[in-house]
């Protein structure tokens, strides 16, 4: 029989594994949680200015073209694994929940999302990649709610869309599985910045997704642009009250790159970088460093305290340095770096495929008695802790190369 | 000046801050106590340097200034520091270090009036108890309030309460608030006549010692009246 191997999560990391794995021609299964492939890294934009910044965000986009043409290559979205035999090989059953649009019937046309009354029960995805384009949010669709909507499958044009299609059982066989389920961004509700209060308010990931799909900063209370953002740093990262010791090694490189590239793209805007101290990973850090460090205004504390003040901005307190005293300047957006923690229910997973977890909560490659690689279970990206995409795609490298080891290729 | 010429490695002290949570060389220097601290600036008060200095071994010069008598040791510096540096305590224990005698006057002299006398005002026994009745009495010319008496060193009571030495001095009238609150929930309490003093300045002093002494004494008051619950309102 073909060697055949799981990846469970399509992050940059997973479809970097698959690709590298299909390319020895071994069958790879995609298993993602999700209904769009891609992880958190397909929803990052492009940071370019004049000039290449190399943040590797056009990396994911190649590695999922590459991914979902590929023959040897299965993608099955909004499936998890529920459970997990190894006799020689796995036997993992697996539960796909419904796809209530069909994907070989869909065109793309975007109608379901222009009827849906209900705010984010339609939702768009983020790559031409992503096809269907649109997916049924199971939390916020009014028809699985109390059945009281058909408005999409109605108004399909292709009569693609069924919302009573079932849960489905599934299973299949591997040789050997990845566990590439990267990380949970850290929820900011808890720090005291007001995020999920003020709308003004947001993570550096949904500034991410903004300037992807929109291409510009709009503030969320408004929707025109912003013209004065702050940057906060390390929220939920090196904190000992929640025992996030770690630094997550890219939100300096990613801030600071996305202030680039607003700089560039609506040159009034006024922007400030609250940081600890600025982590400078990776040989690519120096391509963008000494321009940005001319474009924003880098203020080495964290703020204090925030409050909201007319006209929907928010008033923020913060040491100056250099008179040594505080000030409280005004802003039209707040966004918040938050760190990345180990991936939500990472730890059923590891159970399930005896994969140790560090103190930390991250997958561990080498924690005490015998590594999961040996009976076929493998780690690759931000699973085993915070990584940029370059690094994810590294990690990756070296996972299916001990994957073709293991399998005796 | 070179760093080398003003940061003393050789002192380095950890074992006397061996109480805090985390030493503060775990301190990342991320400054949300300074940006979140409410006296921040005055002086130059910055607490992110107070505690880089004292990890930096420049413990002496943080004794000698004026920093940590600025702070109000309200602690929302350690509520908000990710690291969990008991910044306040730290406060508190380079306080500690300093000549008694050049503890600022206001609270250094209070708090040796108190030690020897058992209030921070030197107030005379005779002098507080008139003061006491003279209020209660006005307070039984109030409807509903007729034969009101204040019960000073009551053995068996429900409750001793202790008597901030403002209450004695400039606001009489806040006496009065609680009084009748007792009077109205048909309280048995008492107040003590002597070493009757509400606040703890050693506190703010830093001096265990004295702190020791005083609360010594509320707990001695007591065992002497068999009272079980003490209302101690700062």
């Amino acid at each position: 029989m073909a060697n055949k191997v799981l990846v469970i999560g399509s992050g940059v990391a997973g479809l970097s594994a698959a690709c590298e794995l299909a390319a020895l021609d071994i069958d790879v299964e995609i298993v993602e949680q999700s209904d769009f492939p891609g992880g958190h890294a397909i929803q990052y934009t492009c940071k370019a200015t004049d000039t290449c910044v190399k943040c590797g965000a056009c990396m994911v986009e190649e590695k999922l073209d590459r991914v979902v043409n590929h023959p040897k290559i299965k993608v099955m979205t909004g499936t998890r694994v529920q459970d997990v035999s190894k006799s020689d090989d796995f036997s993992l059953k697996l539960v796909k929940k419904p796809l209530f649009i069909d994907p070989e019937k869909c065109t793309n046309c975007g109608v379901c999302f222009e009827k849906c009354p209900e705010k984010g029960a339609v939702v768009k995805g983020f790559s031409r990649n992503h096809s269907p384009f649109y997916a049924i949010s199971e939390d916020k669709c009014l028809y699985l709610k109390d059945r009281s909507c058909t408005i999409c499958q109605e108004a399909c044009p292709e009569k693609a869309i069924d919302l009573n299609v079932p849960e489905e059982a599934k299973s299949t066989r591997a040789d050997a599985v990845i566990l590439a389920t990267g990380f949970t961004p850290f929820n900011p509700v808890s720090k005291p910045y007001g995020y999920g209060e003020f709308r003004n308010v947001v993570t550096n990931l949904e500034l991410e997704r903004m300037l992807r799909t929109d291409g510009r900063v709009l503030k969320p209370s408004t929707g025109t642009e912003a013209e004065n953002i702050a940057f906060i740093q390390c929220v939920g990262s090196r904190d000992a009250k929640l025992n996030h010791l770690w630094c997550s090694k890219v939100c300096c490189g990613s801030a600071l790159r996305m202030a680039g590239l607003v700089k560039a793209r609506q040159p009034g805007t006024q922007l400030t970088f609250f940081y600890m101290d600025v982590q400078t990973f990776g040989r690519d850090f120096d391509v963008f460093y000494a321009k940005v460090r001319k474009d924003v205004r880098l203020i080495r504390a964290i703020p204090g305290d925030i409050y909201p003040v007319a006209g929907d901005r928010l008033q923020v307190t913060f040491l100056d340095n250099v008179s040594s005293e505080t000030m409280q300047e005004e802003f039209d957006l707040v966004v918040l770096s938050v760190g990345m923690t180990p991936c939500r229910g990472l730890q059923e997973t590891a159970e399930t495929l005896q994969v140790q977890l560090a103190e930390t909560g991250f997958a561990e490659k080498d924690g005490q008695g015998t590594p999961a690689s040996e009976k076929g279970v493998f780690l690759a990206g931000a699973v085993t802790g915070p990584m940029s995409i370059p690094e994810s795609i590294a990690s990756a490298g070296n996972t299916a190369f001990e994957v073709v080891k293991y399998l005796g290729v | 000046m070179a760093a080398r010429d003003i940061i003393h490695m050789n002192e380095l002290d950890h074992t006397r801050f061996k109480s805090w949570g985390f030493s503060q060389d775990f301190c990342v220097t991320c400054g949300l106590c300074s940006s979140s601290c409410p006296a921040t600036g005055i002086d130059g008060f910055d607490p992110r340097k107070l505690i880089r200095m004292l990890s930096l071994g420049l413990e002496n010069e943080v004794v000698a200034s004026r920093w940590p008598w600025i702070c109000t040791l309200c602690a929302k510096c350690e509520n908000v520091c990710p690291m969990e540096i008991d910044i306040a305590d730290a406060v508190r224990r380079v306080r500690s270090l300093r000549d008694r005698d050049k503890v600022p006057g206001i609270i250094h002299k209070g708090l040796e009036a108190a030690l020897e006398t058992g209030n921070n005002l030197r107030l005379p026994k005779d002098d507080y108890v008139f003061i006491l009745e003279d209020v209660a009495e006005e307070i039984a010319e109030e409807p509903g309030y007729e034969g009101f008496t204040v019960p000073i060193d009551k053995k068996g009571a429900n409750i001793l309460t202790t008597i901030h030495n403002k209450l004695v001095n400039t606001h009489t009238e806040d006496l009065k608030h609680w009084w009748r609150i007792f009077h109205a929930a048909k309280e048995d309490w008492t107040v003590p006549s002597e070493n009757w003093e509400g606040t703890n300045w050693a506190y703010f002093t830093g001096d265990d010692e004295a702190m020791k002494i005083m609360t010594g004494r509320i707990v001695d008051h007591m065992h002497k009246l068999e009272v079980k619950t003490l209302m101690w309102p700062e």
